[in-house]
């Protein structure tokens, strides 16, 4: 992972406003209890992470932003920090794996690695509780099922309807993200000039 | 003005060895993860216990912020429901179930105070120039530059949803206006950042030629790893 300077400062600008959100915004949903308030932030960090890979479309850049993003929640003050620690590491790195997959940034590959990324959050309750707190799977699972449940007016007994709803609605957000991304990026790099700049050098 | 003795003073200040570096934090940190991760139900609260102890003594101010009202409120809600629940365990025996419960806690409390003991003691930069070391070439740098953005971007994203809520929000065109708001972040953000690129490049800043950022060390560091391995031996043993 070799970066240049600028590069470098991009990266920096975007893992700064994903350490925003996650310090900002995170501290209130999760001080509210807002339901899939988890679902919210990643699909906002990637959002952020991913117009990252647009502007430095190299490998290890999604996550190194969301090292330097993990790194400015680790030393932020007066709340918990090792569940969004580690979904923020999990998504950088999913959505790493799938972009560096692609070779190439496109719409399709942004829309995959938001979506994977953000289908993290129904895996990250299963690996922090048994890893960190010791629970075991089936209250895990039994507690998201009741938040399911509770979000689509079902009854548990519809167990599996609830479970594909949970990954459906979690693909659908990061698939948004991934392609609203995509289309901001693009009108940054217009506004920026850059496209023109890249047309040019082309010629 | 500054005499000889203040310099001689200053001078030893800084290059008097902390009584514990940056090695040391970390492997603490990972010990502690290990004592109470790793460690059999049935050693969970020597384990435990002897982490604690450990992590009193250094961290002193991260465990007495546990003894706040949320938290102790946060400890019986995980406790409680074990208690007149069974979703977490089968067995009948109440004893039982409260030793479930316990055991969270105590995963809980360790995990805490470890992380924030951690983040207490430990400089960002420390951090940054560690994971330099394993392959991270400029990490050092780009986080040092994502510090000092920070207050820049919150007061440019705070003055950007001003505008947008003075033109209707995100009630109508909310696609759009998520978008806009989107834009008008970046673009000051990234116009910072090439004022920062500039900058670092007229000083002829390079990742490559960049020494990485110093870690603090101490001479316990060492001993310290391997008295926390024995620690942990000892206890997996008496099990």
């Amino acid at each position: 992972m070799k970066f240049s300077t600028r590069q470098l400062v991009v990266l920096a600008v975007f893992g700064a406003l994903w350490g925003l959100v996650e310090i900002s915004l995170g501290s209130v949903l999760h001080a509210v209890r807002m339901p899939m308030s988890g679902v919210v932030l990643s699909a906002i960090g990637l959002t952020i992470a991913l117009m990252g890979r647009f502007f430095v479309p190299k490998a290890g850049s999604t996550l190194f932003i969301g090292i330097i993003a993990m790194i400015l929640k680790l030393f932020s003050i007066g709340s918990v920090v090792v569940g969004p620690m580690i979904g923020i590491l999990a998504a950088a790195i999913i959505a790493e794996i799938v972009l560096t997959a692609a070779q190439r940034p496109s719409r399709p590959a942004f829309l995959l690695a938001g979506g994977l990324a953000v289908l993290w959050t129904l895996i990250q309750p299963f690996f922090a509780g048994l890893l960190l707190f010791g629970r075991d799977a089936m209250s895990i699972w039994l507690g998201l099922l009741e938040e399911g449940a509770r979000l689509f007016g079902l009854g548990t007994e519809a167990a599996v309807v609830i479970a594909v709803l949970l990954v459906v609605v979690r693909l659908l957000i990061g698939a948004a993200a991934g392609w609203l991304a995509w289309r901001v990026g693009g009108l940054l790099q217009t506004r920026l000039g850059r496209v023109q700049l890249d047309r040019q050098v082309a010629v | 003005m500054i005499g000889s003795e203040s310099v001689r003073g200053l001078a030893t200040k800084v290059a008097k060895r902390p009584f514990l570096g940056t090695p040391g934090r970390l492997v603490v940190f990972f010990w502690s993860l290990a004592m109470v991760l790793f460690m059999p139900a049935e050693q969970l609260f020597l384990a435990a216990g002897v982490t604690l102890l450990c992590l009193a003594v250094l961290y002193p101010a991260s465990l007495r912020r546990l003894f706040r009202w949320r938290w102790l409120i946060f400890s019986l809600l995980l406790v409680l429901p074990i208690l007149f629940w069974s979703g977490e365990t089968t067995s009948p025996d109440t004893m039982e179930r409260l030793a479930l419960g316990l055991q969270m806690v105590l995963r809980m409390i360790v995990v805490i105070v470890s992380v924030d003991g951690l983040s207490t003691a430990v400089d960002i930069a420390e951090v940054a120039g560690l994971l330099e070391r394993f392959g991270l070439r400029g990490l050092g740098f780009a986080v040092g530059v994502a510090i000092n953005l920070l207050p820049a971007l919150r007061r440019s994203g705070q003055a950007a949803w001003y505008s947008l809520r003075m033109r209707g929000g995100l009630r109508a065109q909310w696609w759009r206006g998520l978008q806009l708001l989107l834009v008008t972040i970046l673009m000051n953000g990234l116009r910072q950042a090439e004022n920062v690129a500039l900058a670092a490049e007229a000083r002829a800043f390079s990742p490559d030629r960049a020494v990485a950022l110093p870690i603090r060390r101490s001479a316990y560091d060492g001993y310290l790893a391997v008295a926390l391995l024995l620690v942990w031996l000892l206890v997996g043993w008496a099990g």
